[in-house]
């Protein structure tokens, strides 16, 4: 039997190939991600960051006016190491002393200066909550 | 009384155990009793198990603190409706729950077709019970519901961010979700072992998948709809891993139920088929490995457990035994038939798959992003909000657009000219609704617009399908127009409950870009008596008040809202503060316009000593939309659902035409 080629495998490649040219587009407008560093590893960094920690008190200052200020410290606890953080803009609700944030920002002089409304507050654990922490 | 639940546990994994192993010789050597028996074991792990879950159960609502999980997870003080939901508010019994709903299907899913598919379900029995056993083990070994300890006076509670009605619906939906994907999963597998590989596989589990993807979606939106009331930062979907988790399945699922229906009628993309239940079901497993194993981060915090690699190496069989499976059965899964143009319904469908696929695997890069490149380059990097979103628009969109061309485009081949003529009405509708917007100023969003615009096209073909079936029932003697639209649907509800699920998709497409692309948003400190504005809202601060109840301080600033010149009376924002668990949660303001689905919503930052407070406002057109589709899609899914004698005549007709035992 004479095969016609099916057209199934035109579709497909440039299905693939359209793809691969929208993965393509979204590298080259949008960059890459940041990468997500404990307290312990930000000495030194420079550029954006997103930076996971434990919050240490004590907490300062107004989100909204002049901006809140606490430090943070790794969450796995190996490393005592802290950072100062300065964070402006809306501050959820569970936020406070003891628990994992993640905020988005940069290294400037010593203080991590996160973007406005960056940060957010893990959930306390829904499942097997730890007691360690609090 | 906790022995009872081990003891039960216990006996489960044994029934699961022999069921695999007999199961399995009794299908290899082609023994009936043993089969038989293999199945019996099956629906009795399904019995033992609900033991297991009674005694845990009794135990939360005895409030007996001598079981760790109930300490845990609830307290005295804890109403009755969320000491049940304690059942899966941890670890432990969201597991039982897991097993107690994959028994249950497995038993129902073998029982009822075990006369008409005889030869396949010998071996989809093992496959259900391979599965069962992994997750009794779990429920045995690793992380026991019935850990026991001395009993203290009280128990630690819940967090009141989950003590409230979504979760008693929310977590449940997306378990019978995830779990009913095992349904397609073992069937097709026992399909491929058995090479029984013709279309009974499917038409078997055809209700199991739809019920399954239905539980799964309407989950996740009543997830999205307890974020966006309660936790209050003003939006719904977030793109955290964990909600991609229940996301990922569902795209993969919906996928697998369009392609079905090519392999149904054409008997092409076998192949494709078993991949994408492969994966809806390996994808399932990846979702609670992420929830549970803490590799990402994530808004919901779950903390290291031990389950977490005994998951990745389930994970990893699966894949592996399945893929294994497909491979060696390749040569029997050729199609008979070939894709014959690439503008036909087969080829739309398989462009919608792939649409699907890709939406569905640029969000799994995504999740597991920062662990790869943690792997590569010892260092994570995460994908924000923008990653997503470019992908939603880059596959969304044109999603949406074949949703309305694939249902109406001829089968084999269509040409350009009667493309055309099918496609007049509903390009008029598309392009006058996007000139209109565009004249509205809908044009400061492009995404937006084309979204709406797509939507029109959609919205306009499923119109005309159901007028131009109505017009036809009545043209056949339907006695009157209701009665017409009536007996359409009833004779063909598979086509025309799809018809209103898409109805619902488009809905939601159109709810997302209004409270995405056209939203707006302001901040101001407002000391009382101040104003502020928002688009033509005006909001006047009016008074700040405080209530103590039973658990938590209520403290609410309460507004004047006024649109242009008309008084729309007050709206309240404030904060509670739970004096037990030593939390605050925000209680936000939201006044929908339940003629434009817009919501005004009102978040109380931060209240300072001297009575200000700072607020964030949104206007968020249309979003009220979103949470209409869900009623929608569940009207759909019904439809489709409702047991249909013809449709089940005509599949049986197919069968029995290619020469199958199609008795039942």
């Amino acid at each position: 039997m004479a095969r016609k080629a099916s057209p199934a495998r035109l579709v497909i490649a440039l299905s693939v190939a359209g793809v691969l040219a929208v993965f393509l587009l979204y590298t080259s407008i949008a960059g890459g991600g940041n990468p997500s560093l404990p307290p312990s590893e930000l000495a030194g960094r420079t550029g954006e960051v997103q930076l996971a920690g434990l919050v240490v008190g004590p907490v300062r200052g107004d989100a909204h006016a002049g901006g809140l200020r606490f430090r943070l410290r790794d969450i796995s606890g190996e490393s005592r190491t802290s950072v100062a953080v300065l964070y402006t803009g809306s501050v959820p609700d569970l936020f406070k002393v003891g628990r994992h944030i993640v905020v988005n920002g940069e290294l400037e002089r010593g203080t991590f200066v996160a973007q406005p409304g960056s940060m957010i507050t893990k959930c306390p654990s829904k499942y097997a909550p730890k007691s360690d922490s609090a | 009384m906790p022995e009872l639940g081990r003891a039960a546990l216990l006996v489960t994994l044994g029934l699961s155990v022999y069921a695999l192993v007999a199961g399995a010789m009794a299908a290899h050597l082609g023994r009936r009793r043993l089969a038989r028996s293999a199945q019996n074991a099956l629906v009795a792990s399904f019995a033992t198990t609900a033991v297991a879950a009674a005694v845990l159960l009794a135990a939360l609502l005895r409030n007996d603190f001598s079981f760790t999980y109930v300490s845990r997870t609830t307290s005295e003080a804890l109403p009755t409706a969320y000491t049940i939901s304690a059942f899966w508010g941890g670890q432990e019994g969201s597991l039982l729950l897991w097993l107690l709903v994959l028994t249950g299907f497995g038993a129902a899913a073998v029982s009822l077709n075990r006369r008409w598919a005889r030869d396949l379900i010998v071996w989809v029995v093992p496959v259900f019970a391979g599965v069962a056993t992994f997750f009794a083990f779990l429920v045995v070994a690793v992380a026991s519901p019935f850990a026991t300890q001395v009993a203290p006076t009280d128990g630690a509670g819940m967090t009141p961010s989950l003590q409230n009605p979504y979760m008693l619906a929310h977590p449940p939906l997306l378990y019978l979700g995830y779990v009913g994907l095992t349904v397609p999963f073992a069937f097709a597998m026992g399909a491929l072992l058995s090479t029984k590989l013709d279309e009974r596989w499917l038409i078997a589990t055809r209700r199991w998948t739809l019920f399954a993807w239905a539980a799964l979606g309407i989950g996740q939106l009543l997830g999205s709809h307890w974020a966006y009331v309660e936790v209050g930062w003003g939006g719904y979907y977030a793109w955290d891993p964990v909600e991609n988790a229940a996301l990922m399945p569902w795209l993969a699922a919906t996928a697998f139920l369009h392609s079905v229906m090519i392999q149904e009628r054409r008997g092409m993309l076998k192949v494709w088929n078993v991949l994408l239940v492969i994966l809806a079901f390996s994808l399932s497993l990846f979702g609670t490995f992420l929830t549970r194993s803490g590799v990402v981060n994530s808004i919901h915090s779950f903390t290291q457990s031990s389950i977490g690699p005994w998951f990745l190496a389930f994970i990893v069989l699966v894949v592996t035994v399945s893929l294994g499976l497909l491979f060696w059965r390749l040569p029997q899964l050729r199609s008979p038939t070939k894709l014959e143009s690439p503008v036909s319904r087969e080829a739309a469908f398989l462009y919608n798959n792939l649409l699907l696929l890709a939406l569905c695997l640029a969000i799994l890069w995504g999740v597991v992003y920062p662990m790869l490149s943690e792997l590569v380059r010892g260092e994570a990097v995460v994908l924000g909000r923008s990653y997503y979103d470019f992908f939603l628009r880059a596959f969304g969109l044109p999603l949406l657009l074949l949703m309305g061309i694939g249902p109406l485009i001829a089968w084999r081949r269509a040409s350009l000219k009667s493309l055309a003529t099918t496609f007049r009405w509903p390009t008029g509708v598309a392009a006058a609704t996007g000139i209109v917007l565009l004249l509205l100023g809908a044009g400061s969003s492009v995404p937006g617009l084309v979204a709406y615009t797509f939507s029109a096209f959609v919205l306009a073909t499923i119109a005309m399908e159901f007028a131009r079936g109505t017009r036809a029932r009545k043209a056949l003697g339907a006695s009157s127009w209701p009665a017409a639209f009536a007996s359409l649907i009833s004779r063909n509800r598979r086509r025309y409950g799809g018809y209103v699920v898409h109805a619902a998709i488009v809905m939601l497409a159109i709810g997302i870009a209004g409270s995405s692309a056209f939203d707006s948003v302001a901040e101001a400190k407002l000391a009382r008596g101040e104003s502020m504005t928002i688009g033509d809202y005006t909001l006047r601060y009016s008074s700040l008040d405080e209530r103590a109840t039973a658990n938590a301080t209520e403290i609410r600033a309460t507004f004047d809202v006024r649109r242009g010149d008309r008084d729309l009376g007050t709206l309240q924002a404030g904060k509670n503060a739970y004096t037990i668990e030593d939390q605050i949660s925000n209680e936000v303001g939201i006044r929908s316009d339940r003629l434009t689905g817009e919501d005004l919503f009102v978040i109380a930052e931060q209240i300072n000593r001297d009575g200000s407070v700072q607020f964030r406002v949104f206007v968020k057109p249309l979003v009220n939309l979103i949470w209409l589709a869900g009623l929608v899609f569940l009207v759909g899914s019904l439809v489709t659902l409702w047991p249909d004698r013809h449709e089940q005549r005509r599949l049986v007709a197919r069968a029995s035409e290619a020469g199958l035992p199609a008795t039942r």
